[in-house]
């Protein structure tokens, strides 16, 4: 069905090629997917090096110029002006652009989704053609794509230096350099210096007689310590260098090791023996010769984010963390990696967002700048397991305060909250359809309202109570005073040790949703609505097993983990007998986590819902596997907490 | 049929007016940016301009999100009246009218369609009139939704937020000579869906400039004087 407004855009398209090639009902079905945007001179479209968007582009009105970043500076690749097509290698290669679209006049552009067009250069042997020649001869209609196709090719030739996440796949090229320069305490600072000038590298490690490291003295230490203090170069090392060393065995694997850099913000990491400082130094791994091999890192991304309070470029680097969820995904790296990667860059976001509403609301509210306060995560992003950007839950938790500051502190953290979701929703972040936000003034409370929210909900567990513990009891203090969340754990433990049958409860709505597999061994599906015939794969199988991992950890009282399969990890310590089972439901949990994700990737969704009949025979044997530790857990759980009979 | 069942189909029938006032009892926070906000352009054609008297001939309609005009929501609807082919319908072009709706079943759509988005239109005080006089049957008198109206969104940007009205030649703010100084391109055949596309273009521009002058969320854009 087309309209007035449709006509229009096609209109305008079809005095252009390659739309001219088009047919009327193509044309139509072009037209009709469009999105149009107004850019001003000066502002920036696309940037080099950013992923392809699922768009391409022609521009209506205004003057764009394609530019190029080198060393020589900016360099004008392309002028396109009205009727241009540009930004084609998102069709062609989806491959991350490789000039920048800066607007020079202001600019009215025409979106045009790849996915339809991808079916049309299928199908219509002129477009096809178009774009085929214009790419072998450098022709001009299409000039500036088809120069930036031609060294897109020349560029995956090379492709090896392309981004080099490979490094996962093949962990024996990890460059650990075993020659570390070392010097004894007593050095003075100004040779030791001398040695790293000479051997050319960025840190040198002090050791004891014995080869156990006592620190390190690093370019930074350098700079803060001695010369910006101006203190003589004379003095011993051990006045200016880092310590205590943070150690680790070579042992432990790449990905540890790389994380433990991450999570401490090491440029350095030092590695012994056994992995503490109480043995030998025998190697040592620098961020420098990670960075110069990737494109995409964790730790890029995390600086990057930590050196922004640009909502528009955060946006655009949790895009970029995306393209690099989806290569690990696909290449297996191991699920606790994964997880923690994106969480802590989910959590610097948070961070960065508290810090501008914080800023923003200083001058209104001086006398609320020092209130302790705690923001809290929870849900999937709580139990430090949320890949996509599904929705968010969260809250605010402050300190109890006089009479007198309470309006102001309700309005102040109100307008705190308010401002961090916004953040977080311009980031991508979807909303949580239950509300359950920073911006809902029912979730942003002082410590005792918080400690009667669940006072009510263990000793009044009606189903929407025990709904809303599934969701906060995972909550994680993602920034702020930790202390004040504490405290709240400690409160929720005593409540539930005065009332043990609160578990029996807990237990019960655990076992609410039935087993994935039906009668005939085959996919339970959605019966109906939208999602008809689909399986949903976060309801079914993995809330399943959050649900009863919680409740077990719970029973155990233990506190401070909250990701699903750390705490099956802990369960197997904890109960030998069934360690078993519990592993096996850790890893069924990893293997959803990861589906769940790509199959959210592939289809630009939550990956919620899956087809069954769309997986591979492989991927639905894997599939099935993953859900037999669910009815096994089920089973035990009911022994356990006695449901049979407690449901009478 | 007894007494009960007919209950029950007036309860059906008015589930589309709940849902939508629903979905617009939650306030938009003040703060949030324009990429955040949802928009819908709308534009109607009518038998006249009395709104006590005429109704509505077509409507058009499209969404900007994202600071992007979304094609792929443009609605063109054509609403059955008691009164169409009027005197003024020739004056539009809509001799034949293709694909009627019924009244019931234009503001069930129309309803859903504009949920709780925020209403842009050029001279949008005149359109929603007589909306809204298609929909005090069910209950509603006035639409829950912010309402921003270009003519005078374009005179605050031009004039400043106190200008003086009584000063202003407002054929200057006409959709033609706003279209014409913003440099969109119009075209002779006034239509509903046609004037609402280029009211969305003409507001795509007038948010760029909002921008430019401090004004960057919900509560500056709504502001009044």
């Amino acid at each position: 069905m087309s309209n007035v407004i449709v006509n229009r855009v096609a209109e305008f398209l079809k005095r252009f090629p390659p739309f001219s090639f088009l047919g009327k009902e193509e044309l139509i079905c072009v037209a009709q997917s469009v999105e149009i945007q107004y850019l001003e001179k000066g502002e920036i479209l696309f940037r080099q090096g950013e992923a392809a968007r699922p768009h391409f582009f022609i521009l209506k009105e205004g003057i764009i110029h394609l530019v190029e970043n080198s060393q020589n500076g900016e360099e004008i690749r392309e002028v396109c002006d009205e009727g241009d097509v540009f930004g084609v290698l998102a069709l062609l290669g989806k491959r991350p652009y490789l000039l920048t679209s800066k607007v020079i006049e202001n600019s009215l552009i025409y979106a045009i989704p790849v996915n339809v067009f991808e079916k049309i250069l299928e199908e219509n042997s002129r477009v096809a053609l178009f774009f085929a020649a214009g790419f072998a001869a450098g022709q001009v209609v299409v000039r500036q794509d088809l120069s930036q196709g031609q060294k897109a090719r020349s560029e995956f030739k090379n492709a090896s230096g392309d981004h080099s996440l490979l490094i996962f796949s093949d962990q024996s090229e990890v460059n650990i350099s075993e020659k570390v320069l070392r010097c004894s305490p007593a050095t003075s600072i100004q040779s030791a210096a001398k040695q790293m000038a000479d051997g050319q590298v960025s840190s040198i490690v002090v050791c004891d007689e014995k080869g156990f490291p006592l620190g390190i003295l690093t370019d930074k230490d350098l700079r803060s310590r001695v010369i910006a203090l101006g203190i003589s170069p004379e003095n011993p090392v051990s006045t200016a260098m880092t310590c205590p060393v943070i150690t680790r065995k070579k042992q432990d694997g790449f990905s540890d090791l790389y994380l433990t850099m991450i999570r401490h913000r090491l440029h350095h990491l030092v590695l012994t023996e056994d992995g503490t400082e109480q043995s030998p130094v025998c190697g040592i791994i620098s961020d420098h010769d990670i960075f110069l091999s990737m494109g995409n890192s964790p730790a890029v991304l995390i600086h990057g984010l930590m050196n922004t309070l640009e909502i528009r470029e955060m946006r655009i680097i949790r895009d970029r963390a995306e393209q690099m969820l989806q290569y690990y995904l696909e290449n297996e790296v191991s699920m606790e990696f994964v997880a923690s990667v994106m969480t802590e860059i989910n959590d610097v976001i948070i961070r960065q967002a508290l810090q501008i509403s914080k800023k923003q609301l200083k001058p209104e509210y001086p006398e609320m700048v020092n209130t302790r306060f705690c923001f809290l995560s929870m849900g999937s992003e709580g139990r430090e397991e949320q890949l996509l950007r599904t929705d968010m839950d969260n809250a605010i938790l402050y300190e109890d305060l006089p009479n007198e500051l309470r309006g102001k502190a309700t309005e102040y953290f109100q307008k705190l909250g308010e401002g961090v979701v916004e953040v977080l929703l311009a980031c991508g972040f979807d909303p949580c359809p239950g509300k359950i936000m920073a911006s809902n003034p029912e979730w942003v409370k002082p410590l005792s309202d918080w400690k009667n929210y669940f006072s009510d909900w263990i000793l009044h567990p009606s189903p929407e109570a025990l709904m809303k513990v599934s969701i906060f009891f995972d909550y994680r203090a993602v920034s702020g005073r930790k202390a004040l969340a504490e405290e709240l754990t400690q409160h929720i433990y005593g409540e539930i040790g005065k009332k043990q049958v609160f578990l029996n409860f807990l237990a019960q709505n655990a076992l609410k949703n039935p087993p994935p597999l039906g009668f005939f061994k085959d996919f339970v599906v959605e019966k109906s609505g939208e999602n008809r015939d689909q399986f949903d794969i976060k309801s079914r199988a993995m809330l399943p097993l959050t649900d009863l991992a919680r409740l077990l950890v719970l029973s155990h009282q233990v506190v401070g983990i909250n990701n699903t399969f750390r705490r099956f990890e802990k369960l197997c310590e904890l109960e030998p007998a069934n360690a078993e089972l519990f592993s096996q439901a850790g890893k069924a949990y990893e293997i959803l986590m990861r589906m769940r994700a790509l199959e959210g990737l592939q289809n630009r969704n939550s990956g919620r819902y899956i087809n069954p009949k769309s997986l591979g025979k492989l991927q639905r044997q894997l599939l099935k596997n993953a859900f037999t530790p669910i009815s096994e857990l089920q089973e035990i759980v009911n022994i356990r907490f006695q449901l049979d009979y407690f449901r009478r | 049929m007894s007494w009960w069942e007919f209950w029950k189909v007036k309860q059906e029938r008015l589930e589309f007016v709940r849902d939508f006032v629903a979905k617009n009892s939650l306030p938009i926070p003040g703060i949030r940016s324009f990429e955040q906000l949802h928009f819908t352009v709308l534009d109607t054609e009518t038998s006249g301009l009395d709104p006590a008297r005429d109704s509505i001939l077509s409507f058009g309609a499209v969404k900007i999100s994202a600071m992007k005009i979304q094609i792929p929501t443009s609605v063109e609807w054509y609403p059955m009246t008691e009164n169409s082919g009027g005197k003024t319908a020739p004056i539009h072009g809509l001799v034949h009218i293709p694909d009627q709706i019924s009244s019931e079943e234009f503001l069930k759509m129309l309803l859903s369609y504009l949920s709780n988005s925020i209403l842009v239109g050029h001279h949008l005080g005149f359109d929603l009139e007589i909306i809204e006089k298609k929909l005090k049957p069910f209950g509603i008198e006035k639409f829950p939704n912010p309402v921003l109206d270009t003519l005078n969104l374009a005179i605050r940007l031009e004039h400043g937020p106190h200008a003086d009205r009584s000063r202003i030649n407002l054929e200057m703010y006409s959709l033609d000579a706003l279209c014409m100084r913003y440099g969109i391109e119009t075209d002779d055949r006034h239509t509903a869906a046609g004037d609402a596309f280029l009211t969305a273009q003409l507001f795509l521009k007038l948010l760029s400039k909002c921008k430019n002058k401090g004004i960057s969320n919900f509560k500056d854009l709504m502001k009044n004087y």
